[in-house]
């Protein structure tokens, strides 16, 4: 058992990123859950120091320690700073993984993997619910479902079963139907991502969901995927030609919602008419901006938009602060994520802007929550309802 | 260690948030950047009791005092990001975190100044002043997290320093928590405060909490002893808030050129300095770029001995500079690179640690030395550190001084030659010194050259304030003011279990060998019996307690001066052994 401990960090030969930490302390000060405290232990630095010690002397992750390696958000802004290139998302989705393996996951993600290995999605509801957020637009699905066609739409467990976030969904059917996009859904055929055990460190889990996933989207004879959700964005795009090899995804493309329209702005497809009077600030969805380098799309297409002003916040793009929301946060310490967001809408405020934007409906929630009860006159929109309300579409 | 009460009362001053005593805070708490060997450990004890993060002068004033009263160390902290060893405890006590006191107070755009919190991290000071059209004049590489009041306490040069000067020119005004608790502005206390102080005339008023009282400050006019305290490392007390002058935020144009030679590098240099004002002048070593290169951070240039010098000023005034700048480079054969280059190592500025992948550990060392002396300095360097892998870097500073920053290559896991590659840190600054240099930043391992540092005027007036705000030296032991050493428990019962079984073996030894004379002499010594050999144990106990009590009085500096001949040889031994 012994010699199991930080098997994985050990496999990915990066049980030495401890040492070689230089502990100048740079991922401090922009890691969201070492401002909360300000207490080193929280922070990047402080946590690698204690690894370290545990690492050279082969002893288990305590309980205490591992509840505070889950207080993070992987929004990766310590590896974006880092003096020494520390790999650390990847790090602590490890770590993560180590803490599986002693037991010791929180409750809360225990209840997803339950939920997940009962019914293929995060809520533990049936799946013949999948589509459930397409009330509201279900002229527009008719049809559409398992269809055989090049663009498809995958929506991911939140959008699909929380209603708060399905305006996403319909947002993004609007626009297809908008632009006469012959596209399809893969229904109750969609299962989770696997993004929840990715981030929680059990790639093993997450295997199975990419392959059903990939071979779903190969059977309808798909090429491109567009998608609202980041994180799904990201368990395609990275995870699984990590977990299955690159050509597990050829012939497949990837597109966030904002690479979609500007696609169709590029393409002539598309074009914004409208007056949209409003000043906007961007916030960058960690899992799109830091661990996909993809800050610009959006940005253009704003910018596309007449009247629209778009206002950047003093942390922008790869140093955009995170909403609170990532790495299961909002779940395991529901509190502290509010307080997060709560720091990022304050940014958003110093800005001036009406509108605080964004493509993620973990933002979304998180903001929204941030939001409430707060004194603010900034409201938060997901920029699929920005697109949809500058072009005016039912 | 502190009593259960101790850590009550602590708590109840600080509040219970922001103090803790968990073991791991108190590991994390008692570290700077450094690795240090694991005998250093057993030698310097450098663990702590609990950690206080203080969120008012106030409270400060009242930890210093209840620490005073009851005798317990402190250790100052900004954001541990030292590497001198100024942030480790060398007699225990507790650790005063300053990164709660971070708020600007107050911009002063008629007397161009700001006054913050100590604990203000720089890169959120620079980011706040931005917003106004503002920065410092200078500031450090780690500005993304150390913390000003760090700066101040440990002193030295940065970004900016070529035109600016370090932070001993850009403080203004200081307020202080003497180590009794007094809060002063280091611009009103006067001279007096150095030469005879016995508390000065205004008091606290108590509240109605035990430790919970705030000053009623009526500071004095007087002569500005702000500068004794800059580079003092917190030993003369702990500072609360800093003011510093600001500059106006204008442009900044970062140039990169190579040279094939270091001959013709430093040439470049001279000129440059001499003719032009760059905002920063700062150099790397082909070596060095080469290491870079081995981390992807070394663009592609024509040479691999490299000059960064960036303007700051009215766009006129730049370009002009600018001007200058290519005319000097060509003339040393160089080549002015690409804005891109330039663009890429302005923002590598901030990271000097690059290479530490390369280690994965780091010995680092800093000295000044004069710029017409870099040549023969970097020669001698060449010779002394034949066979070892190492880098260097210089920032040229206001007064025509190179920061000659080295960081030697090195594997911690490998503790025998981990250890002994430590002399080279120190030959580093020795060699430096007989370059005409001086010390970068005195810290603890520094603490033997603080005579020479200070100047005998300003260290004597430092230590007879020393002595007597904090007779018993308690703020920062071992800092500034040589200390001695701390061993380990683990070290002390060494060495008392060595002399227990060593003096019985020597006697049995010696009575097998020189029966005759022992029983001429000392027929006490010869071992008979049980009780004899028990004896014997006794006295070998006795032996190392004094062994321990003056092990525990020997002077870190002393150790490392001779420890640096030993460890010399040693390395040459032991280098690639596990
Ligand atoms: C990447 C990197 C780059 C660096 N670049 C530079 C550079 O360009 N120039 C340079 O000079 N140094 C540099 N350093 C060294 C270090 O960052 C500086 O010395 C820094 O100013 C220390 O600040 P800190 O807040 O971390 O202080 P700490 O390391 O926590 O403390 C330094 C000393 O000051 C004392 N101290 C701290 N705060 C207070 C206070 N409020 N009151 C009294 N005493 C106090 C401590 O006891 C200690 O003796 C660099 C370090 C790193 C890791
Ligand atoms: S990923 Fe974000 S929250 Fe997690 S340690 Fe890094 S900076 Fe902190
Ligand atoms: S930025 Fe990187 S090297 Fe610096 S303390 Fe954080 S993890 Fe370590």
């Amino acid at each position: 058992m012994v010699s199991e401990l930080f098997k994985g960090l050990r496999e990915e030969e990066l049980d030495i990123e401890p040492t070689i930490c230089a502990r100048c302390g740079f991922c401090t000060f922009v890691c969201p859950a070492y401002l909360d405290t300000l207490w080193d232990s929280q922070s990047p630095r402080g946590k690698l120091f204690q690894l370290k010690d545990l690492i050279t002397k082969n002893k288990a992750i305590p309980a205490d320690f591992a509840e505070r390696i889950f207080k993070c958000t992987l929004c990766g802004a310590c590896e974006e700073i880092c003096q020494v290139n520390i790999p650390l998302l990847r790090f602590w989705q490890l770590a993560r993984g180590e803490i599986a393996t002693l037991g010791e996951w929180p409750e809360i993600i225990n209840f997803i993997d339950n939920a997940i290995q009962n019914s293929q999605n995060i809520m533990d509801i049936d799946q013949d619910d999948r589509l459930i957020w397409t009330d509201m637009v279900d002229d527009l699905v008719e049809g559409r479902v398992q269809k055989q066609a090049e663009v498809a739409y995958f929506a991911g467990c939140n959008i699909s079963y929380k209603g708060t976030l399905a305006h996403m969904g319909e947002n993004t059917v609007k626009l297809f139907s908008h632009l006469g996009i012959d596209f399809t859904l893969l229904g109750e055929n969609e299962f989770c991502c696997g993004n929840p055990y990715f981030v929680a460190g059990d790639f093993e889990s997450g295997t199975k969901l990419a392959d059903h996933n990939l071979s779903e989207l190969k059977r309808l004879g798909v090429k491109t995927v567009v998608f609202n959700c980041p994180g799904c964005h990201r368990a395609f795009s990275h995870e699984y030609p990590h977990l299955l090899g690159k050509e597990a995804i050829e012939g497949l493309e990837f597109l966030s919602f904002s690479q979609f329209v500007l696609r169709m702005i590029k393409e002539g497809k598309l074009s914004f008419t409208n007056q949209y009077p409003h000043v906007v600030t961007w916030h960058d969805p960690c899992e799109l901006g830091r661990h996909q380098d993809i800050y610009e799309p959006a940005r253009e297409v704003l910018r596309a938009i007449p009247g629209l002003e778009l206002r950047e916040m003093k942390h922008n793009r790869n140093r955009a602060r995170c909403c609170g929301g990532g790495g299961i946060l909002k779940g395991t310490n529901p509190v502290m994520s509010v307080r997060v967001s709560g720091r990022r809408i304050e940014m958003a405020e110093a800005t001036g802007a009406e509108i605080m934007a964004s493509e993620c409906p973990s933002c979304t929630m998180s903001f929204n929550d941030g939001m409430e009860g707060r004194e603010t006159s900034i409201v938060f929109k997901d920029l699929s309802q920005i697109v949809v309300e500058a072009l005016d579409i039912e | 260690m502190l009593k259960e009460r101790q850590l009550t009362e602590l708590a109840d001053i600080v509040g219970e948030d922001y103090f803790s005593s968990e073991e791991y805070m108190r590991k994390l708490y008692s570290q700077d950047i450094a690795a240090l060997p694991g005998l250093v450990h057993d030698l310097l004890d450098t663990s702590v009791s609990a950690v206080a993060q203080p969120t008012t002068s106030e409270v400060v004033a009242n930890l210093l005092q209840y620490c005073l009263k009851e005798r317990i160390p402190v250790v100052p902290r900004g954001h541990g990001t030292s590497g001198y060893g100024g942030v480790l405890a060398t007699k225990g006590g507790i650790v005063v975190e300053m990164t709660r006191m971070n708020e600007i107070y107050n911009i002063d755009r008629e007397n161009m100044t700001v006054e913050v919190g100590a604990g203000i991290i720089w890169g959120k000071l620079i980011e706040e002043l931005e917003d106004e059209g503002l920065t410092v004049a200078a500031y450090p590489s780690s500005a993304p997290s150390s913390t000003v009041g760090g700066w101040v306490a440990a002193g030295g040069t940065g970004i900016g320093s070529t035109k600016y000067g370090g932070i001993r020119e850009q403080v203004v005004d200081l307020e202080v928590v003497l180590p009794d608790g007094q809060i002063i502005k280091t611009t009103k206390a006067g001279i007096g405060l150095f030469q005879g102080y016995k508390g000065l005339d205004y008091m606290y008023h108590p509240g109605t909490d035990k430790y919970q009282w705030g000053p009623s400050g009526h500071d004095k006019p007087g002569d500005d002893v702000t500068g004794l305290f800059v580079d003092s490392n917190g030993t003369l007390g702990i500072i609360t808030k800093v003011k510093l002058k600001i500059i106006p935020l204008r442009t900044i144009q970062p140039m990169v050129a190579s040279f094939r030679s270091r001959k013709l590098m430093i040439g470049a240099l001279k000129d440059i300095l001499e003719a032009t004002r760059p905002f920063y002048l700062h150099f790397i070593t082909n070596d060095f770029y080469r290491m870079l290169g081995e981390v992807d951070k070394a663009p592609e240039t024509i040479g691999e001995w490299i000059v960064l010098s960036t303007y700051e000023g009215s766009d006129a005034e730049v370009a002009g500079e600018v001007e200058k700048f290519h005319h000097f480079v060509s003339r040393y054969g160089g080549t002015v690179e690409s804005d891109e280059i330039a663009n890429h190592e302005w923002a590598e500025r901030f990271y000097p640690l690059r290479i530490k992948r390369l280690g994965p550990s780091l010995a680092p060392s800093e000295v000044y030395v004069p710029l017409e002396h870099l040549e023969e300095y970097l020669e001698h360097l060449d010779r002394h550190f034949k066979g070892e892998k190492y880098a260097v870097e210089g920032a040229i500073d206001d007064l025509g001084e190179v920061a000659a920053l080295a960081w030697f290559l090195d594997d911690e896991r490998r503790k025998i030659s981990f250890l002994m590659g430590w002399y080279r840190s120190l030959d580093f600054i020795k060699l430096g010194l007989q370059h005409g240099g001086r010390a970068y930043s005195i810290g603890m391992w520094n603490a033997g050259h603080s005579l020479s540092f200070f100047g005998r005027k300003n260290y004597g007036l430092m230590e007879r304030m020393k002595s007597q705000t904090d007779p018993k030296n308690r703020l920062n032991p071992g800092k500034v003011f040589p200390a001695s050493l701390n061993l380990s428990i683990r070290f002390n019962l060494l060495i008392l279990l060595v002399a227990t079984i060593a003096v019985p073996v020597v006697l049995w030894f010696a009575g097998l060998l020189v029966p005759d004379l022992i029983m001429a002499y000392v027929p006490w010594l010869m071992l008979q019996d049980v009780m004899s050999v028990f004896i014997a144990m006794v006295i070998g106990l006795l032996i190392g307690v004094v062994v321990v009590e003056i092990a525990n009085i020997v002077p870190i500096t002393f150790l490392l001066a001779i420890g640096a001949h030993f460890m010399r040889l040693g390395r040459r031994i032991f280098k690639g052994s596990k």
